[in-house]
């Protein structure tokens, strides 16, 4: 017997088909017969709060919606004037002017005025939350003034030669909003996570926490937009959780700008028509922190052999020539930076040289190395690490951690594991940016889990941050660099070059090395179609 | 009497093992099965002399040959740093095996001594059993399994514990259930009557009768545990780099998809086909040795 | 009957409690300082001891469950850390999605498992059957996460027929939100564009999520259909020249519907725990994404909170479904 089950068939095909004649899309996205820019990206927006936290995700939106006095921009990065048109410093440097521009207004029409400015800054520093440490040790609530409606005067405890240069992460927020939605003396925190106050050349939109972030181009922006495009929406921050389906959402459409795609990615996605990648050296170095004072890292001669140990050439092959070896504690684009001689490179001789000085002269050991879990090239590197250490009979063990997780271990010295991979992007271009990443004050920050005790470095990064003559602090920082280097508190990595996938409708973007990881500066940002 | 030879004196049972034997035959798939399990234990013994890059299973670096597509020298292709995944998968197996064998070890270790005494013993004692079991059974597997793991933090050996934590509750109602048929048997009653001590009862009278059904449940929880252990492993929660577990290297693999799509694909195809060897294996033993248990 | 389902659901709380003390004694067990992941990634010592005291993390374990209790009563599940909210908005929103998600699951289950059993009786030992049967053996062998991959690729990325994964198009308004369920939403308000995108989104998770059902549910009906095939009053009924479309409709399909039922209450289990597993592979914003992502940072109160709800969604289901079978079999209401 014999079923006709035709009918069957046809039925499936014909769910099938209603289901994916409204799927097949793939363009740009539009609303309202405005064009929508979607950025697809891996990390959730945590806070909108400018006074709370920073990381690429809260920075690249906090940039679209707030203003800060000055801001980052170009290649090398170059401070510019923003809501501050000019600013003048006391001959010893303690005393900071700042005029306001004139037009500058809140989105609810309020002027951003020189009250604001020190509201926010007071706010951020009492708070004592997210970037308050880059001013703190030099500025107290009490040192800001708000002179008249358009000038704010900054005096410093003590002169500060990179004060400007840390003045663009510090956002303005509009003092009215934020008492209005405070909550137990909270100032706005809890509110603010989710909502703006600020004046930037977008409004928040919609905040849909895990999923999307949207925002709508800010029509009467006090400083106007770099382009023309009148049927230019807005942009969205799409949430995908892993590079496959950022990469899957680009080819099909479902994406403008990616960002972070791994270098096997950009290779293959490049290939495609109407795709362009863009790369650029960054700020950003990479290394392989020890902690310092564990059992064995405490032994200057095993950090010195694992450092010798390491495979460079393997670390710049992981991002297929895309990187390019420190040749220094600070990357390239830092001010002062020297090449110091002697920095390792693999040398395995030399590698067992050292650890026969030390306690364990033929390894027999583990140690364990701790990278962000689901992060591709940092897990090659543990493999990278594993196949060179065998060299010295020293076995390593692996041990992924979501990022809070692994600043969790970071922070205590017990805790602190023995290798632990670190991408860590200096919020300014002044040395002391990098150098205080190596004082005591960092310890327990996840740039700090070195637990580096020397009395000497800590003389030398305290006596040039003081300093406000270039011409004396540039030969201490040269000292610096040497002095960490001879210290091994990490294995010297990599500046990997900043890699961005993008449509080819996309246009104005702009890069910069300052940016950290997939930041985005969205302002010139638009479609032209 | 001492004439009698050793195949007439177990001539009833070679009689019952040979119809056993016959009937398993004609099932097809559950020869297949058998075959599967064959070439898998077989991989788990003498992976590690026949893979080809042996050395590639834990840890080596070849950044010069990664992403390769499968080839002559590189059956399934290489992964992200070079190494080659035929070897990987090939030595995976001996990681299966032992999550397999350790879940259903430790899980029937619990379990059926816990079902026995339940089984036997009525009362308070079979009441806090069984309860403790019904609470483990409230939840599925694997949510219990990934919250364990979550509280434990992530990693082979408590994934294995997890795994471990989640399987016994079957055990103890397997066993428990025949038990309880079996405690009012007469020769049960017998021996209780001839005043024979409870374990001498629970391990000569009871436990050779309850071997039946726990050989096929273990059968299919091998494939199951193993099933399980590369879900965690996709997860993160399993396995850790650079052990070649199935699961883990579907896990990075999936970054790698479609392009290099050799990368899940054939971890994720040795998975398969363990797990349905030993469901095919569980099924045929079932008909052979519990034949009234079939559904 | 009504006195079983209070027992039942009396039990079902004391069975909660019981997993509740579990998870919290392994929790326990476990390594990390609750209170320091809580304080986030620059909170200084200082800052980590308020929240330890804040939390309750200082006090002894008995007495740190039963405040836990205490809250749960009170609808307090504690904050997520991952997500930074409490974990009942948390859940609030994503239940919903995973319940849409195994529901339209069990529903593909039992719309192809059917006719494809049916299909498989119908050509015995033919190569439609052995097809059919090859594929109702792979279904529980089959990761399903694997399964997930592999469609995504071929019918998402290549063929471009669905979407890669999501709840919907990014473009599209959701619905006024009244079940949390986008497709029932969509059909409440009469959106029927908003439906057909989101029973889009829908379909490759639920046919990787329905794997294990589907097979099942294949055997069954295939087994029950070749045992009513051969039954005299079927022969009588083909001699009288009743056509086989009928014939399959009038008798097996009733006959096939109790265990059908039984196999869904069978692999139910499974489902939901494979929505752990699928719902990451298609970004499907639910329970199972919830919990995978705060296993992975050892965010401990959701997770009690997910292994809360789910236990318990796992327990209402075998309720309804041994009520189900209870109503349809005079005999099983009988024992009842």
């Amino acid at each position: 017997m014999r079923i006709d089950w035709n009918w069957l068939r046809s039925a499936v095909l014909g769910v099938v088909l209603a289901v994916t004649a409204i799927a097949g899309a793939g363009a740009v996205e539009k609303l309202d017969g405005k064009l929508y820019l979607v950025i697809a990206g891996r990390q959730p927006v945590s806070t909108l709060d400018p006074a709370q936290k920073y990381d690429y995700a809260i920075r690249m939106m906090e940039q679209a919606l707030y203003d800060g006095l000055v801001k980052y921009e170009g290649n090398p990065p170059e401070v510019k004037p923003w809501l501050a048109e000019s600013w003048e410093v006391s001959d010893d440097g303690l005393v900071w002017t700042f005029h306001l521009v004139d037009n500058a207004k809140f989105h609810n029409g309020d002027p951003v005025n020189a009250e604001a400015v020190r509201y926010s800054f007071v706010r951020t520093l009492e708070l004592n939350k997210g970037p308050a440490w880059m001013l703190q040790d030099f500025l107290a609530p009490e040192g800001i003034e708000a002179v008249d409606d358009r000038t704010v005067r900054f005096t410093l405890k003590k002169p500060y030669a990179p004060f400007l240069s840390f003045l663009p992460w510090w956002f303005i927020v509009n003092p009215a909003i934020v008492e209005a939605n405070s909550v137990d003396g909270d100032r706005a925190q809890t509110w603010l996570n989710e909502n703006a106050a600020g004046s930037g050349p977008f409004k928040l939109a919609k905040f849909e926490q895990g999923k999307a972030y949207w925002l709508e181009v800010n029509k009467d922006y006090w400083k106007g937009f770099p382009y023309e495009a009148d049927n230019f929406g807005g942009i969205i921050y799409k949430l995908v959780r892993e590079s496959a389906g950022q990469r899957a959402a680009l080819i099909k459409g479902e994406a403008d700008i990616v960002g972070g795609l791994t270098p096997e990615e950009m290779e293959k996605i490049a290939e495609r028509e109407g795709i362009h990648t863009t790369t650029l050296p960054a700020l950003t170095a990479f290394g392989l922190k020890f902690n310092t004072q564990n059992e064995h890292m405490s032994d200057i001669n095993v950090r010195k052999a694992i450092a010798h140990a390491f495979d460079y050439d393997g670390l710049v092959k992981i991002f297929n020539g895309e990187a390019k070896l420190q040749t220094s504690p600070f990357g390239d684009a830092i001010k002062g930076k020297i090449d110091v001689a002697g920095i390792p490179r693999r040398d395995l001789q030399m590698a067992k040289d050292y650890l026969a000085k030390s306690a364990w002269p033929d390894g027999g050991f583990d140690v364990e190395y701790v990278y962000v879990q689901g992060f591709e090239e940092e897990r090659q590197m543990g493999l990278l690490l594993i196949d060179a250490l065998k060299d010295l009979n020293i076995d390593v063990k692996m041990t992924p951690l979501t990022w809070p997780n692994m600043v969790g271990r970071a922070a205590e010295v017990d805790t602190a594991p023995d290798i632990i991979a670190i991408f860590a992007t200096p919020v300014s271009t002044d040395p002391d940016a990098v150098a205080i990443q190596y004082h005591p004050t960092s310890f327990g920050k996840y740039y700090g889990s070195h637990f580096l005790e020397d009395e000497e470095l800590k003389g030398m990064i305290e006596k040039a941050r003081n300093e406000t003559d270039w011409s004396k602090r540039q030969p201490i920082y040269a000292e610096i660099q040497e002095r960490i280097v001879e210290l091994q508190p990490e294995i010297f990595g990599m500046m990997r070059n900043r890699r961005f996938a993008f449509r080819d409708w996309v246009k104005g973007f702009q890069d910069s090395p300052i940016r950290m990881t997939e930041e985005i500066d969205l302002y010139p940002l638009h479609i032209a179609k | 009497m001492t004439d009698v030879t050793f195949s007439e004196r177990h001539e009833s049972s070679i009689r019952e093992y040979r119809r056993m034997a016959a009937t398993f035959r004609r099932s097809s798939s559950a020869m297949f099965g058998l075959v599967i399990v064959l070439v898998f234990l077989l991989m788990a013994l003498i992976g590690p002399w026949i893979a080809p890059f042996p050395e590639d299973a834990l840890g080596a670096v070849h950044l010069d040959n990664k992403l390769q597509p499968p080839s002559a020298a590189h059956w399934f292709g290489t992964d992200e740093v070079g190494l080659d995944i035929f070897s990987r998968v090939l030595i995976g197996a001996r990681v299966s095996l032992q999550i397999g064998l350790i879940v259903t070890g430790v899980a029937m270790l619990i379990g059926v001594p816990l079902g026995m005494l339940a089984g036997m013993s009525g009362g308070w004692m079979r009441e806090t059993i069984m309860r403790v079991t019904d609470i483990f059974l409230s939840i599925p597997g694997l949510i219990l399994a990934i919250a364990i793991v979550g509280a434990l933090g992530p990693g082979i050996i408590n994934a294995m514990i997890a795994l471990s934590l989640v399987w016994w509750p079957g055990y103890v109602r397997l066993v428990e259930a025949k038990t309880l048929s079996l405690r009012n048997e007469t020769y049960v009653d017998a021996a209780r009557a001839l005043g024979a001590p409870m374990h001498r009862i629970l391990f000569v009278h009871i436990l050779p009768n309850c071997l039946s059904p726990i050989v096929v449940k273990a059968s299919m929880d091998m494939g199951m545990a193993i099933l399980g252990a590369a879900s965690l492993g996709f997860l993160g929660l399993g396995a850790q780099p650079p052990y070649p577990e199935w699961g883990a290297m579907i896990s990075i693999g999936r970054n790698y998809m479609p392009d290099w799509w050799w990368y899940s694909f054939f971890p994720g195809l040795a998975i398969y086909l363990t797990v349905l060897g030993f469901n095919l294996l569980g099924d045929g033993l079932r008909d052979v040795l519990d034949p009234r248990q079939r559904s | 009957m009504l006195k079983l389902i209070y027992r039942r659901l009396l039990m079902m709380v004391v069975m909660l409690l019981g997993l509740l003390a579990i998870m919290f004694v392994v929790a326990n067990v476990a390594p990390g300082d609750p209170a320091r992941l809580a304080a986030g990634p620059d909170a200084t010592r200082d800052m980590v001891e308020t929240i330890r005291v804040e939390r309750g993390l200082d006090k002894p374990l008995p007495q740190r469950f039963v405040i836990y209790l205490g809250s749960v009563v009170t609808g307090d599940l504690g904050t997520s850390i991952h997500t930074g909210r409490a974990v009942l908005h948390d859940l609030a929103i994503y239940f919903p999605a995973t319940l849409e998600l195994v529901l339209f699951s069990i529903g593909l289950a039992i719309v192809l498992g059917i006719p494809l059993g049916v299909i498989a009786a119908v050509n015995h030992n033919q190569l439609a059957d052995h097809i059919i049967r090859i594929f109702a053996v792979s279904g529980v062998a089959m990761p399903m996460f694997w399964l997930g991959l592999m469609l995504q690729w071929y019918l998402a990325l290549e063929l471009n027929w669905f979407p890669l994964g999501g709840q919907l198009d990014l473009m599209s308004d959701p619905p006024t939100r009244i079940t949390g369920m986008l497709t029932v939403d969509a059909l409440l308000t009469g959106n029927f564009a908003i439906f057909l995108g989101a029973v889009a989104h829908l379909f490759l998770p639920a046919l990787s999520l329905s794997f294990p059902a589907l097979a099942s549910i294949i055997r069954v009906n295939r087994a029950e259909m070749l045992e009513t095939l051969n039954r005299d009053y079927i022969t009588n009924a083909r001699a009288q020249g009743i056509g086989p479309l009928r014939i399959v409709a009038a008798y097996a399909l009733k006959n096939a519907l109790l265990p059908t039922l039984a196999m869904i209450g069978l692999r139910f289990g499974w489902m939901l725990g494979g929505t752990v597993l699928v719902e990451g592979v298609f970004d499907w914003p639910g329970v199972g994404l919830y919990a995978a992502k705060a296993a992975i940072s050892s965010d401990f109160e959701p997770i009690m909170a997910v292994t809360l709800v789910l236990g318990a969604s796992f327990m209402l289901a075998n309720l309804l479904i041994d009520l189900t079978y209870a109503a349809l079999d005079p005999r099983v209401r009988a024992q009842v």
